[in-house]
């Protein structure tokens, strides 16, 4: 099937103008080797939603998270969270901005070195005055909110891969952030556990008032978590707007990657689950 | 009549050759800048990291077990058994002249000034710079390094000044146990061997090493343990890719500590030596 490219390169947001951005990017620009991953783009997430950024493997999902907690810096353009700048700055002068995000790592990025206790109360040593009994509690209790008690003697190593993800979802809500960005939470995992986890993500969004930007390619997850999607495709953001939009959306590159994925995409006719089913 | 001008382009590919060989030296000359101005400021972030709040204490302790206390048998077996072969070669090389009296004197003053501390670290060098890679650089790999800059921790403050501080306690110390059994080395040769008293191992010892025998060969370990701890974090921290750029790493940070031990060790000696 030809794709009809030029119909592509100037999206229209689907969804209304955005009132107070939590993070906004603005004209950024990011490549590799000569190759533009991120070719200006422009997004504004609002606080407590939950973004998706949909596309296929390579396009720069995760360099575009990367870029909201300063990982990564942009060759030119802004970011901007909580209202200010991340650009240009140091990792010391980036400690406050970072200290109110979280990032879900896509291996979990757990400490081998460390039990699931000693992982989850890591951030929680670092940045607060709390007591080793409050630091027990805080673990126990996060614990118990991704359905994991009583395994904080645990290694990393002794955790399956839907464990692993869950415990580092844990650690990151340790602090109770106020962004959570998600990279790939659900690769690699059986449609059960990505359903748990997508579950997850919807139940943390909710009880911390957080707004959460999950990047993936599994469109079954993003069908379950997502108030909006945006689709990266060619260093741009090619659709914007809410999932049911992108499943009746024309886009012939959308509607590629949708069949791709196993869903009919352009008719607008294939159910989609209320949000948290 | 003169034979006409070359061409430009028959210049370019006359020279074909240089020009791919100055190319690909600046590209090894520009790598190279690279690797020092990165090593370079991560040891100065490092430094200043080390004089300012939070301060691993724990993990310095820790470190310092595991980069420095696991350290002592192969430090100890290398410098025993350098220690018996000194005493053997001196005795050989020395009979003819009367001067197997000299043993102890010959024995403790190479190691004690030379062989104790270049062989520590080079033994160090070996182990704990590779091990200090390999787990910095899976670390990298698996994005644990990131997690901690995203979690607003330093890198720095939290895998590389404890052990730049652990390796930089603990070799002057594996350098003085290896010192003493390398002295003891030779005694049991020079008593088993080549019928020498106790006495006459020790006096011969105690009329020649001076303090600052000691005292320069201790000091000198003190820088190479920064240059293996330094090394072997940097490459931990570049590892880019999977298990086979770790295992590259590794055997980089062997072959660098080695070759800036064994550099800084005759620039130290000098030193020492003009002080």
């Amino acid at each position: 099937m030809s794709i009809n490219l030029s119909a592509l390169k100037d999206p229209t947001p689907a969804t209304a103008p955005v009132d107070e951005p939590i993070v906004e990017f603005k004209e950024l620009w990011k490549s590799y080797s000569g190759r533009a991953v991120l070719a200006g783009v422009n997004l504004k997430i609002r606080r407590g939603e939950v973004l998706c950024v949909l596309g296929p493997s390579g396009t720069g999902k995760s360099v575009t998270l990367r870029h909201i907690n300063g990982l990564t810096r942009p060759d030119s353009g802004d970011v901007r969270v909580f209202g200010k700048s991340i650009v240009g700055h140091s990792e010391e002068e980036l400690s406050p901005v970072r200290r109110r995000l979280a990032m879900l790592f896509q291996g979990g990025a757990l400490f081998d070195s460390m039990n699931v206790e000693d992982n989850i109360a890591f951030p929680v040593r670092e940045h607060t005055e709390k007591t080793p009994t409050e630091v027990a509690a805080l673990v126990a209790e996060k614990l118990n909110m991704v359905g994991l008690p009583g395994i904080q003697r645990k290694m990393p190593s002794e955790l399956s891969g839907g464990m692993r993800k869950r415990v580092a979802l844990a650690r990151s809500i340790a602090l109770e952030p106020e962004i959570i960005l998600y990279d790939e939470p659900t690769t690699g995992l059986d449609p059960v556990s990505s359903e748990k986890i997508a579950q997850l993500i919807v139940s943390v969004n909710e009880r911390l008032q957080t707004t959460s930007v999950v990047v993936t390619h599994d469109i079954v997850a993003a069908r379950t978590v997502a108030d909006r999607v945006v689709f990266l495709h060619q260093g741009l953001f090619q659709f914007i707007g809410t999932f049911d939009e992108a499943a009746s959306s024309s886009h012939p590159v959308l509607m590629e990657y949708f069949r791709a994925m196993g869903f009919p995409c352009g008719t607008g006719v294939f159910e989609t689950a209320p949000k948290g089913v | 009549m003169a034979p006409p001008e070359p061409s430009a382009t028959a210049i370019f590919y006359r020279n074909l050759g240089w020009l791919r060989f100055v190319d690909r030296f600046g590209r090894k000359g520009s790598a190279i800048v690279d690797y020092v101005g990165g090593l370079a400021e991560l040891i100065g972030e490092a430094i200043l990291d080390c004089f300012s709040r939070p301060f691993y204490g724990t993990e310095v302790m820790r470190q310092m077990d595991e980069l420095g206390v696991k350290s002592v048998a192969i430090t100890g077996i290398t410098a025993l058994f350098t220690g018996m072969v000194l005493a053997l070669q001196t005795a050989y090389s020395l009979e003819a002249f009367g001067g197997k009296m000299f043993v102890g004197r010959v024995v403790s003053l190479s190691l004690v000034r030379e062989l104790g501390p270049v062989l520590t670290a080079l033994m160090v060098g070996g182990r704990v710079g590779s091990g200090i890679t390999a787990e910095i650089g899976s670390m990298t790999v698996t994005e644990q390094v990131d997690a901690l800059r995203a979690m607003a921790i330093s890198p720095s403050r939290r895998l590389v000044v404890p052990r730049v501080v652990a390796v930089v306690v603990m070799m002057p110390v594996l350098t003085a146990i290896a010192d003493a059994l390398g002295i003891l080395g030779g005694l049991a040769i020079a008593v088993l061997e080549l019928r020498m008293t106790f006495q006459d191992y020790f006096t011969s010892i105690l009329q020649q090493l001076s303090i600052s025998d000691i005292s320069s060969g201790l000091a000198k370990t003190l820088f190479f343990g920064f240059e293996i701890a330094a090394i072997g974090c940097y490459n931990g921290l570049q590892v880019e890719g999977g298990a086979a750029a770790v295992g590259r790493a590794t055997t980089r940070t062997v072959v660098l500590a080695s070759i800036s031990i064994l550099i800084s060790d005759f620039f130290l000696t000098k030193l020492f030596l003009a002080i």
